[in-house]
């Protein structure tokens, strides 16, 4: 591999949310650079297919459902030692706040926020992440840039971006690092469900706002690579906006 | 189900600056003059919470009236 350090050769990753949409894509590239894989995610079928897809040998799958805490406690049981992390699994649905319910807000930040905790407590704390290993958070835009009815995804990735800066303050002296990415509106699954909810109109509107226009799984998996990698060895508690230059609200 | 009468009341109270009245059986709710993405926002979460039916912003645009949008909550709940 020569010198660069823009590969991920001898890394173990550990991949949330790997049964589809970036997070998939983001396993297929972590395999493609070289990295050894444990993915996890809630679809037996989808996971499964994720893995056969992945390049490389070694890989590892394991079905769990992030709202079940003793499936999130038998996970990181079974997590080996860590060069790396990509915490992606998240969940998002419209809705106006005044219909926001305690249950409503559960089956959000359950998955988006307080598994990601969860996960990252018990990984630190069993002491699951060799020194020098890197965090990435699957954030969103709308952390900054909210939408109508986002109240409670865009609130659970802005609790994931200062999650993520607390979590590179408190393992800095490891070298442990950790990031967010900041994608828009990425062409998956996920954005044909929105084209569904909210018309394909509304959705087309949105991405003429994009410079760059729509963003692909790859444009997100691309730049998880490289903060895992030790390319970015310097880079820590921050975010990386990956948004085709929406947020550059130009005109 | 509620009556096609009772689900325009609500829906009318739901929509805020909507004048009483405005929300009739058989107009067109696009042409309403404060019509809105939020509005849209605000039928399909009211839909949910109250009778838990899922409409999509597809069902919105495929229907042009309440009295349309009442059959379709009614032939799914």
């Amino acid at each position: 591999m020569n010198n660069t350090p823009f590969h991920l050769h001898n890394k173990t990753i550990f991949i949330t949310g790997a049964s589809s949409g970036i997070g998939r894509q983001i396993a297929l590239s972590t395999a493609e650079m070289g990295g050894k894989l444990i993915i996890t995610g809630r679809d037996k079928n989808k996971l499964e297919e994720t893995l056969k897809l992945l390049k490389g040998g070694g890989h590892i799958a394991f079905i769990a459902d992030l709202n079940n805490l003793e499936q999130i406690d038998d996970l990181i049981k079974k997590l080996p030692k860590l060069d790396g992390v990509v915490m992606n699994a998240g969940i998002s649905e419209a809705y106006p706040i005044k219909y926001l319910t305690s249950q409503k807000i559960q089956e959000t930040f359950n998955v988006n926020y307080n598994a990601v905790v969860l996960l990252m407590a018990g990984i630190t704390r069993q002491k699951k992440l060799i020194k020098g290993a890197s965090i990435v958070f699957t954030s969103s835009i709308s952390s900054s840039f909210p939408p109508k009815g986002g109240a409670m995804y865009s609130g659970s990735k802005a609790a994931i971006e200062n999650f993520s800066k607390v979590l590179a303050l408190e393992q800095f002296q490891q070298k442990i690092r950790s990031n967010c990415i900041t994608p828009s509106m990425v062409k998956t699954n996920l954005y044909e469900d929105l084209e569904k909810t909210v018309t394909k109109e509304s959705m087309d509107t949105h991405i003429k706002q994009y410079p760059l226009g729509v963003g692909f799984p790859e444009d997100v998996a691309n730049c998880a690579v490289f903060l895992l990698s030790d390319a970015s060895r310097w880079i820590t508690g921050t975010s990386i906006i990956v948004d085709g230059g929406f947020s550059l609200n130009g005109y | 189900m509620i009556s096609l009468e009772k689900f325009i009341a609500h829906i009318e109270n739901e929509l805020d600056d909507l004048e009483p009245g405005t929300l009739t059986a058989n107009v067109n709710y696009r042409d309403l003059e404060s019509w809105s993405s939020m509005y849209a926002l605000i039928i399909i979460a009211f839909v949910d919470s109250e009778f838990d039916v899922t409409l999509t912003g597809d069902d919105l645009r495929n229907c042009n009236t309440i009295t349309d949008l009442h059959q379709l909550v009614k032939n799914r709940s």
